[in-house]
């Protein structure tokens, strides 16, 4: 008996304080405690107005407030659901997932092969390099270092609205296995690139160069080997690559923020450009004429798969005397692009510039922004000159093992480094 | 522990008659009289423990061979006492990490009902380590539960690890990695309330449901989760991070579960890292491993920052560790 009594005052004591772990402002929290709000039940069958008028609040404040209380008592209702917590998902069917996942061609293949195929969907990257040590230098360096980056980076999103010739062909494959099916299972071939510019230094005419460059390459890869795939040729038109780059240009911190939590919206009002639910109507119509070119004609620019900031850093690093208050920003907009990333399975890809950090007795190369930026990005690759030659150094990766791979910029965009004799280095 | 809840089972102290020759009749007699007398009954060696060592030694004076008995009760007491301690001790840290250098630094491994804190500064291999203990609890003890905010679980690098530990034949592993795997539950948490409701509706869960045996909860990291409301003017933030805190401990003490939360270091006084979070964090976690990179030699390090019962290491590089080099370990899939 003393049992059941502790256990229902236990119940009743944290019912009393549940509008607390409310996602709800602390003023909101504040006016619904004094009005006699503490618990969700107390909610549950509430008018709007009748909140509004009680809390002083606008009715479309209270409305937002019982939104956010339904869905907080939704998750407590679907707790059977098999898994523990409910929206959990076991590390089986996860990797049963993520082998499905298409990766994001750098079109270097030694990069491919130290990122694990690519850069990754569901995943943010961030991005930064500099091409020496040294302080006198820097002035020169970072100019440099700004064209490697950009370089590099139009080679990424051009790639990646352009479907690479493997994943092509092997989403290519599956489709003709699977014949017609739910298209979003093919959204991970081909896309939209969002380009986030905070520097200014967008260059058009390079980014049609690199895809100028890609169309070729593929139009030489059909001929080879698909013969009669003309979608390609007709598709593969250079500016049709900078049609699917949705370029952003953000003048200060505010605004940069303001667009990482507006991207939510933009991404999925363009889930939708190319519907498709049409596309499937027109298969279920014509199943007979469901030859291979126009099923993957059908699949080719679908949704958002990329998000470039380039750079993160830039309107972080001046004008701000509250460090607290950027580490702040910083990690709350780190955490937004993470949903981002795992919420729409797009790339995240983040452009940082470097500093030199003395630790250990020595200098070694290190992102900007500070330490606790450095925990925000799933993987990090710095960019560093090695020689003659650019080096692309894994320094942090939950899956990859650090290693260091070279490459080179060509008028096409990335390649593979030109010399031989270095190869692929593991740590 | 174990044995002491299958003599709760059995109903009486009688099953350890045989293993401890101080148990005798006579004392039973007296346990089961005296439960009698007070109403609660003395049965298994928890019970016993439980009551006032000097009321039970009083009120052996009313029985005839009094000395006797409170000699055998005496001795008994403090015999048991050091018993379930030790087992106490030796059946909580189950969840190893199945690393011989980190448990022995640890003297077994985690802590049942405890919350350890990996703190370290980024690639100085915190998620690596929350992997190869998720991989190690998920094979041999029972669920886990992962909570990830910042998209870095990795199903391919579990299955690297589960591979390893079990060293088995290829034709056998997919059963195995297959039950292994499925115990392992990830859940992507964004925001601090994300977290809060996750560790509510596990509360409750855990409560109401037994069948799911969850042993362990990791958050990698919850300090990227608070990072974003901590400071300003509002105190708001300053009390959710609390509130987790104080739900972690919760979750690990009631339920027995091992907790394993990250953070992160953020530049203290002269350039020196500290561990994130400030001073009202500290005392959430029971135990607090500082893991760090060697840059030079490429090696990993690990030092004890605070712990219940051991001394701590404060120099760098406190335990030699094997898991050190990430070649090794991505070679061998192993930490």
């Amino acid at each position: 008996m003393v049992g059941c009594i502790s256990i229902e005052k236990e119940k009743e004591k944290e019912k009393e304080m549940e509008v607390l772990r409310l996602a709800l402002s602390a003023s909101q929290k504040g006016r619904l405690i004094s009005a006699g709000y503490t618990s969700i039940a107390s909610l549950s069958s509430i008018s709007p107005s009748q909140i509004a008028l009680e809390l002083k609040i606008s009715e479309t404040e209270a409305l937002e407030i019982l939104k956010t209380v339904s869905d907080g008592r939704r998750l407590e209702s679907n707790g059977s659901s098999g898994t523990i917590v409910h929206g959990a998902q076991s590390a089986w069917d996860m990797l049963q997932e993520e082998e499905t996942l298409v990766r994001i061609t750098t079109s270097s293949a030694d990069l491919d092969n130290i990122l694990g195929g690519g850069i990754s969907c569901k995943e943010v990257t961030e991005i930064g390099g500099v091409p020496g040590i040294g302080k006198t230098q820097l002035g020169y360096n970072k100019l440099t270092s700004i064209f490697i980056l950009l370089v590099f980076i139009y080679g990424v999103f051009v790639l990646c609205v352009l479907p690479t010739k493997r994943n092509q062909f092997s989403q290519y494959r599956i489709q003709l296995a699977v014949n017609v099916q739910i298209p979003s299972d093919y959204g991970g071939l081909g896309g939209k690139a969002i380009y986030i510019d905070t520097e200014g230094s967008f260059m058009v005419e390079r980014a049609l160069q690199i895809a100028e460059a890609c169309s070729d390459d593929m139009v030489q890869y059909s001929c080879l080997y698909r013969k009669g795939f003309q979608a390609c040729k007709v598709r593969g038109q250079p500016k049709d690559f900078l049609e699917n780059i949705f370029y952003f240009r953000v003048c200060s911190y505010t605004e940069q923020i303001a667009l990482t939590n507006y991207l939510d919206k933009f991404i999925t009002d363009h889930k939708d450009v190319d519907s498709p639910i049409q596309n499937t109507n027109q298969m279920a119509i014509f199943p007979s004429a469901m030859n291979a070119s126009k099923s993957f004609e059908l699949f080719l620019f679908l949704f958002v798969k990329v998000v470039i900031i380039d750079s993160i850093t830039f309107h972080f690093r001046q004008d701000f005397d509250d460090m607290a208050l950027r580490t702040r920003l910083l990690s709350g907009m780190a955490l937004k692009l993470m949903k981002l990333a795992s919420k729409f399975g797009v790339a995240v890809v983040l452009l940082n510039q470097v500093t030199t950090k003395y630790s250990d007795g020595s200098f070694h190369l290190a992102l900007a922004l500070g330490d606790s930026w450095s925990h925000a990005s799933t993987n990090r690759i710095i960019l560093h000159w090695n020689g003659n030659e650019r080096f692309a150094y894994i320094d942090k990766s939950p899956s990859l093992r650090s290693a260091s791979a070279p490459y080179s910029v060509t008028t096409k965009g990335i390649r593979n480094s030109a010399s031989n004799n270095k190869r692929i280095k593991h740590m | 522990m174990q044995r002491f809840q299958a003599a709760d089972n059995n109903g009486a102290l009688k099953s350890l008659k045989e293993d401890y020759e101080i148990i005798d009749a006579n004392f039973l007699q007296f346990c089961s009289s005296h439960g009698i007398l007070s109403v609660f009954f003395i049965y298994t060696v928890e019970d016993f423990l439980v009551h006032d060592v000097c009321t039970l030694v009083a009120s052996t004076d009313q029985l005839s061979n009094s000395d006797r008995l409170k000699q055998v009760y005496l001795s008994s007491y403090e015999c048991f006492f050091s018993m379930l301690s030790w087992e106490c001790y030796q059946d909580k840290l189950l969840t190893a990490y199945g690393e011989t250098s980190f448990d022995m630094l640890l003297q077994g491994g985690l802590h049942e009902g405890h919350v350890t804190e990996l703190v370290g500064p980024s690639s100085s291999g915190k998620t690596q380590v929350c992997f190869q203990v998720a991989s190690n609890v998920a094979m041999k003890f029972g669920s886990v539960v992962f909570l990830d905010s910042g998209n870095s679980f990795s199903p391919t690098r579990i299955q690297q690890i589960i591979t390893h530990i079990s060293g088995s034949a290829e034709n056998k592993i997919n059963g195995i990695l297959q039950q292994a795997m499925r115990n392992i539950e990830c859940h992507a948490v964004f925001d601090i309330f994300a977290l809060l409701n996750v560790l509510h509706q596990l509360k409750l869960n855990v409560k109401s449901q037994t069948g799911y045996q969850v042993r362990l909860i990791i958050v990698d990291s919850v300090s990227s989760l608070i990072a974003p409301i901590l400071g300003g003017s509002s105190a708001q933030g300053h009390a959710l991070m609390v509130s987790v805190g104080y739900l972690l401990k919760e979750l690990a003490d009631k339920h027995n579960i091992a907790v394993v939360v990250t953070n992160h270091m953020v530049g203290g006084e002269g350039g020196t890292l500290k561990p994130a979070l400030g001073e009202s964090w500290k005392n959430v976690p029971h135990v607090r491993l500082q893991l760090s990179q060697d840059h030079a030699s490429k090696g990993y390090a690990v030092q004890i920052l605070r712990h219940p019962y051991m001394v701590c290491f404060f120099k760098p590089c406190g335990a030699p560790c094997s898991w050190s080099g990430q070649n090794t370990k991505y070679q061998s899939g192993h930490i």
